[in-house]
């Protein structure tokens, strides 16, 4: 091994795992070195809730051993991931004191499927309450401090999953999404996050926040990376009512494949007017540096920001109502956020006339994309989020929240199901991280990592790291 | 009726008496929520039949059948 400690942080899955598969590397080298980055730095980020040392290192020698037996699974043998803590698998607290003490009785399929594809469990991050209330410094868990900038947070709700991945403290990790909680964190901790299809990862054993928008999925620092590990926590689950049966293919199958006279449909209805310069101008020079690949630009139907959020707070508010309703009776009520309890009322307020019109709607705004991109483009392309990495609060900004611009590009991938990825396009003035949205046909998640890939490659943002 | 007696009105309905910290959060966010009715229902799509009576043509999303546009 010839890496030192930080080079060996921040390489990626897709070298790591070569130097393992030649044992080059030991999947204990790497797991002591993720250890002792975490052991270092967790002070100051805030990443983690739980870390499972002795555990991670019995399956690391495990590991070690089989691979030495000649018994190699594939590339996320080995590798040290980590799973936000709203993932049933060992102690589980949802981010909430309301579960603290609660111990899953069985690892839920997403995180049962890494681990058969050899992924190291090294521990459960931080994530907003319930994927819903925003952690501040008055919370019971603390947010998680944006590598990038320690001010700054980690976006959400995967926040600790984000800051992780970012700072190194693992090599990839899953998070969950309702409206763009995948990939708005890898927008602030300027890593790639990638949510498949609606039906392509199982929800089950994930709490659930809304159940028609919830999806799970990965946050990594490369896209091949982020496409390893969508393979091994995806598969059909005949127990998630929205599983699709479809196989499972190698994401990475279209990687390092030319993009040019590909079609990018740009939906600028929904964010020419509104995006911070901030983010806007690093979008603008990442389009350039698409065209210069090959790739044709073409403006799309889509719809505006005030239909977005029509659509979606409804939707998201009154299902979590429904979930958290009777939890709201039980005896822990009074553990949850204060902020997060107001937050549930406000869905019960949603009346069944309206919701049931947001999924007219929502319909109609799927069936405008997927015609798009049926007879148009390849695929969809916005900035990820249209302001840039927001400051830690030391008060929630209550319900005021939804009336402002909040993961609005986002959540159109929610609301349609398709496969949407994010991917770092530079740095804005205060030198935090900027991203781009990438989104493609129904489980057609391989050409959007082919896409994301090109750029990646061609802007080389990938090789740049938080100084730590 | 006022926004702040349709809110308690609608959370009574649930058992919930919301404090006067949740009110100063709620109310406006449902003065909110009316707007956004409005703006979703300029959205739906139908056809005219007659006299002003119109059929949708739009069903609510049922994104589990997604297979089917592959």
């Amino acid at each position: 091994m010839t890496l030192n400690s930080r080079d060996l942080a921040y390489a990626s899955i897709d070298d790591v795992s070569k130097l393992i598969e030649r044992k080059e590397l030991s999947p204990v080298e790497v797991l002591d070195n993720t250890l002792a980055r975490i052991d270092e730095l967790e002070d100051t980020i805030n990443a983690y809730i739980h870390v499972f040392t002795d555990e991670a290192r019995a399956q690391a020698q495990a590991a070690e051993a089989e691979i030495k037996s000649g018994a190699y699974r594939g590339p996320l043998h080995g590798i040290p991931v980590c799973i936000k803590d709203i993932y049933e698998s060992g102690p589980t607290t949802c981010g909430s004191k309301s579960l603290l003490g609660y111990e899953a009785p069985e690892d839920c399929p997403s995180v049962a499927n890494l681990k058969v594809a050899g992924a190291i469990v090294v521990g459960k991050t931080e994530t907003y309450e319930f994927a819903y209330g925003f952690p501040t410094n008055a919370s019971h868990f603390k947010p998680t401090h944006n590598p990038w900038n320690l001010d700054h947070e980690c976006g959400g709700s995967s926040s600790g999953t984000g800051g992780a991945v970012a700072a190194g403290m693992a090599y990839a990790g899953m998070g969950s999404c309702t409206g763009g909680s995948i990939r708005w964190p890898a927008f602030c901790t300027g890593i790639v996050g990638l949510k498949g299809t609606y039906g392509r990862v199982s929800r089950r054993g994930v709490f659930p926040l809304s159940w028609t928008l919830d999806h799970t999925g990965p946050l990594a620092r490369t896209v091949t990376d982020a496409a390893h590990m969508l393979r091994g926590c995806a598969g059909y689950d005949p127990q998630d009512p929205a599983s699709a049966n479809v196989p499972v293919p190698d994401f990475t199958s279209k990687i390092g494949r030319d993009i040019k006279g590909m079609k990018i449909g740009l939906i600028k209805e929904l964010y020419e007017d509104n995006c911070d310069p901030k983010v806007k101008q690093p979008y603008d020079e990442a389009l350039k540096v698409f065209e210069s690949l090959g790739a044709e630009l073409i403006e799309v139907p889509g719809l505006t920001v005030r239909q977005m959020q029509a659509i979606e707070w409804p939707t998201l508010f009154s299902e979590a109502a429904s979930i958290h309703i009777r939890n709201q009776r039980g005896p822990r009520v009074e553990e949850y956020n204060p902020h997060t309890w107001q937050f549930l009322q406000y869905g019960l307020l949603v009346s069944a006339g309206y919701y049931h019109n947001a999924q007219r709607a929502r319909a109609q705004v799927r069936d405008s994309f997927l015609k798009s991109l049926n007879e148009k483009v390849d695929v969809l392309m916005t900035p990820t989020v249209g302001f840039p990495v927001p400051p830690i609060l030391d008060e929630s900004p209550g319900l005021s929240i939804v009336a402002g611009d909040f993961t609005v590009y986002t959540a159109i991938f929610n609301q349609s199901g398709l496969p949407a990825m994010q991917v770092p396009c530079g740095f804005d003035d205060d030198s935090l991280p900027v991203g781009l949205q990438i989104a493609g046909k129904p489980f057609d998640e391989e050409t959007v990592c082919q896409i994301g890939y090109a750029y990646e490659q061609e802007a080389g943002w990938i090789h740049k790291h938080p100084d730590m | 009726m006022d926004s702040r007696a349709i809110v308690q009105a609608k959370l009574a309905e649930w058992n919930i008496t919301p404090t006067e910290e949740d009110l100063a959060q709620l109310v406006p966010a449902y003065e909110n929520l009316l707007v956004w009715q409005q703006v979703v229902e300029e959205m739906l799509e139908s056809r005219p039949m007659s006299d002003g009576m119109e059929m949708p043509t739009t069903e609510p999303a049922a994104i589990h059948d997604l297979t089917r546009y592959r």
